[in-house]
C-alpha cells in the first residue's frame, strides 16, 4: 500500500492529541448507535406474555355426558378450545384430554406430592364436579399418551412412561406423574382450559394458565 | 492476539490497509454523504432482519402481523418504526450523495463505472421503497401500490408481461404480497449489497474525487482514519438520532386492512415518488382530447422516467466536457437544476392535491397530512376487514349508526380515526375523558366546550359547538357508542336513555 507510510507518521504532539479524541468519539458515538439499535431490536424479541393462550371452553351437553361415563377407568372427552395464536384470528381447535372418576380426597391421596407445600402447587382446585381431568401430553418430552386398557395404565408411545389412572409415575423416564388440568362449573356448563406445564421436571412448572 | 490472528488471516492488515486511505485536502464533511447512506443501510437490514420474525407475507396475515408489531410485540413499534424512518434517510442521504457527484462531476473519467454502479443502486433502492410499500397491506399500501403496478402494467409491449410478472397473476392478492416480500427482503438486498461493494472497490481503485477543480492544488494528503472516520461518524450518528426521534414521536402508520371496494380513502405515495405521481396529475388536468392526454399519461410515468434513467446511467459519456469545475458546465448544471427545481414543485402540488382529493373524500386536510407523517391510528370497527381478523369485538348495534354520525359531524375536527389536532381538537383514541365516567362525556356533546382541555398532558383549545338540538339524544348516543369502542378504546356503550336523562 502506498499510502502505509504516511500513517506511520505519528504527526505533531497537537495532531496526535487530536487523532486520540477522534478516535474516542468514534468508538463512543459507534457505542451509542450500536446500544440504541441493540435495544429496541433485542426486546422485540422478548415473547409477549398474551401472544398465546386460551379462554375457558365449554363442553357441549355431548361432551359433557361423554365425561360423566368416566370411571375409574379413564376415558377420553374431545372438545374446542378456544384459542389465540399469535396474530391469527382466535380459532377453535379440536383438543382432548383425559378424565376419571376421582374427587379432590382420592386425588390427594394418591397424588400428595402436588398439595405439598401448603397445598398451593396447583394454582385451581382439583377433582372438581367428582371428576378429575388430565393434560394429554407426557410430563416427560411432550408426547401424547393414551390408556391402554389390556393393562390397565397410560402408557406413553414415546419412551414408554407408565402412570395410574390417577396419573402417578410407575415406570419409564417421566420425571414426575401427569398433569391435571381444571374444570370447572359456570352457569351450569362445566368448563375447561388449558395449562401450559414445563416438560421433564420433578416439580410442576405452570409456564401459561388459560 | 492480534498477531497471532493476523498472520493466520491477514485481516488485521487488511484492516490498516483499508483504514490508511488518504483523503485528497483532508477529511471534510462533504464526504460524508455516501457513508451516510451506507450507514442508513445497514439500519434497514438490521431493523428489516428483526421485522421478519413476526411479519407474515400473506393477504390473511400481512395486515394481521403488522398490526401485531405495532401493538403486541414488544418495543415492536419502534423497531418498525426505525424502518420506516430510516427508508427515508437512506433515500435521502442517497439523493443528496448523488447530487454531490453531479454538482463536483466526480461521474468524469475514470470514475465512469463508479457512477453507474452508484445509478444502478439508486434504482434498487428505489425498488427497495416500491416493495416494502406494500407489505403492511393497509388501505394506502394496496392503492398505492396498485396505481404503481398497473403504472408499470401500461408500459408499450413489455407492459402486460411486468403486470402479469409483478402481480404474480392478473390480480393483486396474497401472491403479489408474497412476490413483493421476496424482492424486498432477498432479492434487491442481495443483489444491493454486492454492489455497494463494488461500489466500494471500484471507489478504492480511483481514491476519491476530490473538490470540484480542474487543476489538483498541491493537497497535503489527509487521512481517512480516525479524520474522516470521524466525520462520518458525526454525519450517520447526528442520522441515527433523528431517525430514532421521529420513530418515537412520529410513528409509522397503520391505516385499516386493504379493502379493494373502499372508495373514499385517498393513496399517497412516498414522497420520493410524489413528483412522478404528481407530473400525471398534471397531464390530466391538460385540456386535450382523451388521446393526447393518453398518450402524454404514457409518456411522463413510462417514457420519461426511462429516459432519465438512460441519460444518468450514459451521462460520463454524453458530458465529454473534461472540466470540472462549476463554472464550466453550464448545460449539466442547468439540466440538473431543472429537473431537481421541477421535482420539488411537483411534490408540493402532489401533496396538495393529495390533501385537496382527502378534503373532497370527507377526511379533514390536518389528520390527513398527520396521517401522512405517521400519526398512528388503527380502526378496527369501521376498516374493512375483509378476513374479519381484526379481534375488534362488535360492540352494541348502535356503533355501526354511531360511526355515520360521526363521519358526518365530528370526524371534521377529531379526525376519521379519532386522533384530533395537536393542540386544538385533542384526539379521541386513547382519551380517559371518552372512556370515562357517561354523565361527563354526555355533557360535553350536550353543551360543547369553550374552555381549554387538558387530555394525556396535551392541552387543546378549540372550540366544541353543542350537539344538543342539532344531533337526537338516540344519535348521540349512538356516537358516543361508537368513540368508546373505536380506535382501540374499550369502554361500554350509551345508551338513549342515559343522554336523555341527562339535563
Amino acid at each position: 500500500m502506498p499510502h502505509a507510510e504516511s500513517y506511520v507518521d505519528p504527526g505533531t504532539p497537537e495532531e496526535q492529541s487530536r487523532r486520540t479524541f477522534m478516535v474516542n468519539a468514534v468508538m463512543a458515538l459507534g457505542g451509542v448507535i450500536g446500544l440504541g439499535l441493540a435495544v429496541p431490536l433485542v426486546t422485540s424479541l422478548v415473547p409477549s406474555p398474551d401472544a398465546v393462550g386460551n379462554d375457558w371452553s365449554p363442553l357441549t351437553a355431548e361432551e359433557w355426558a361423554g365425561l360423566q361415563k368416566a370411571t375409574d377407568k379413564p376415558i377420553k372427552v374431545s372438545f374446542s378450545l378456544h384459542e389465540v395464536d399469535g396474530y391469527l384470528p382466535p380459532a377453535d381447535t379440536d383438543q382432548f384430554v383425559w378424565a376419571v372418576k376421582a374427587t379432590e380426597a382420592d386425588f390427594k391421596a394418591k397424588r400428595p406430592e402436588l398439595f405439598a407445600a401448603g397445598g398451593d402447587k396447583l394454582p385451581y382446585p382439583v377433582g372438581y364436579l367428582g371428576f378429575t381431568i388430565f393434560s394429554p401430553i407426557c410430563p416427560h418430552l411432550g408426547c401424547r399418551y393414551s390408556w391402554v386398557d389390556a393393562q390397565n395404565k397410560f402408557i406413553c408411545p414415546c419412551h414408554g412412561s407408565e402412570y395410574t389412572n390417577l396419573g402417578e409415575h410407575l415406570a419409564g423416564p417421566a420425571p414426575r406423574g401427569l398433569d391435571p388440568l381444571p374444570l370447572r362449573d359456570l352457569n351450569g356448563k362445566a368448563e375447561l382450559t388449558w395449562i401450559e406445564y414445563k416438560q421433564n421436571t420433578p416439580d410442576l412448572v405452570v409456564l401459561r394458565i388459560g | 492476539m492480534l498477531n497471532w490472528l493476523d498472520s493466520r488471516t491477514g485481516l488485521v492488515t487488511m484492516t490498516k490497509d483499508f483504514l490508511t486511505e488518504d483523503v485528497p485536502g483532508g477529511a471534510s464533511y462533504w464526504y460524508a454523504f455516501g457513508s451516510a447512506t451506507v450507514f442508513a443501510m445497514i439500519l434497514q437490514i438490521a431493523t428489516g432482519i428483526f421485522l421478519t420474525f413476526y411479519y407474515s407475507p400473506s393477504a390473511a396475515t400481512a395486515w394481521e402481523s403488522t398490526k401485531y408489531i405495532i401493538e403486541k410485540v414488544p418495543l415492536g413499534h419502534l423497531v418498525l418504526s426505525l424502518h420506516y424512518w430510516g427508508a427515508t434517510a437512506m433515500i435521502a442521504f442517497m439523493m443528496m450523495h448523488m447530487l454531490q457527484v453531479l454538482l463536483w462531476g466526480a461521474y468524469k473519467k475514470p470514475r465512469e463505472l463508479q457512477w453507474i454502479v452508484g445509478v444502478i443502486l439508486f434504482i434498487m433502492t428505489l425498488v427497495l421503497g416500491l416493495t416494502g410499500y406494500l407489505l403492511p397491506w393497509d388501505l394506502n399500501a394496496l392503492l398505492a401500490s396498485k396505481v404503481a403496478i398497473q403504472i408499470s402494467g401500461s408500459a408499450p409491449i413489455a407492459g402486460k408481461l411486468v403486470l402479469l410478472f409483478l402481480q404474480d397473476g392478473s390480480g393483486i392478492g396474497t401472491l403479489t404480497i408474497n412476490r413483493f416480500f421476496g424482492i424486498h427482503v432477498w432479492l434487491t438486498p442481495a443483489v444491493l449489497v454486492l454492489l455497494v461493494g463494488l461500489h466500494l472497490m471500484i471507489f478504492r481503485w480511483n481514491g476519491s474525487a476530490g473538490p470540484p477543480e480542474d487543476v489538483m492544488p498541491k493537497l497535503k494528503p489527509g487521512r481517512f482514519w480516525p479524520d474522516q472516520m470521524f466525520m462520518d461518524t458525526v454525519v450517520s450518528f447526528a442520522m441515527f438520532v433523528i431517525v430514532f426521534a421521529l420513530a418515537l414521536f412520529s410513528p409509522a402508520p397503520l391505516d385499516a386492512k386493504a379493502d379493494p371496494n373502499n372508495t373514499q380513502f385517498v393513496p399517497y405515495p412516498a414522497w420520493y415518488f410524489m413528483a412522478l405521481f404528481s407530473l400525471l396529475d398534471v397531464v390530466g388536468s391538460i385540456p386535450a382530447p382523451p388521446d393526447i392526454i393518453n398518450f402524454l399519461g404514457l409518456f411522463v410515468t413510462i417514457v420519461f422516467p426511462t429516459l432519465l434513467i438512460v441519460v444518468l446511467i450514459a451521462l460520463p459519456f454524453i458530458d465529454r466536457n473534461p472540466s470540472r469545475r462549476l463554472s464550466r458546465r453550464p448545460v449539466v448544471l442547468t439540466c440538473t437544476g431543472l429537473v431537481l427545481g421541477g421535482a420539488i414543485i411537483l411534490s408540493f402540488y402532489g401533496q396538495y392535491h393529495v390533501m385537496d382529493q382527502q378534503h373532497l373524500h370527507g377526511v379533514d386536510v390536518a389528520s390527513a397530512s398527520t396521517a401522512n407523517t405517521g400519526r398512528y391510528a388503527v380502526d378496527t370497527s369501521t376498516g374493512g376487514n375483509a378476513g374479519g381478523a381484526a379481534g375488534g369485538a362488535a360492540t352494541a348495534g348502535g356503533a355501526a349508526a354511531g360511526a355515520t354520525v360521526f363521519t358526518t359531524n365530528c370526524a371534521g375536527c377529531h379526525g376519521a380515526t379519532g386522533q384530533g389536532q395537536p393542540n386544538i381538537f385533542p384526539p379521541l383514541a386513547n382519551n380517559p375523558v371518552v372512556t370515562g365516567p357517561t354523565d361527563k362525556l354526555i355533557a360535553i356533546v350536550d353543551h360543547g366546550l369553550s374552555t381549554p382541555i387538558t387530555v394525556n398532558g396535551g392541552n387543546y383549545s378549540g372550540q366544541m359547538p353543542a350537539w344538543k338540538g342539532n344531533l337526537s339524544d338516540a344519535q348521540i348516543a349512538e356516537v358516543l357508542t361508537y368513540v368508546r369502542s373505536a380506535w382501540g378504546n374499550k369502554a361500554g356503550p350509551v345508551t338513549t336513555a342515559e343522554v336523555t336523562a341527562a339535563k
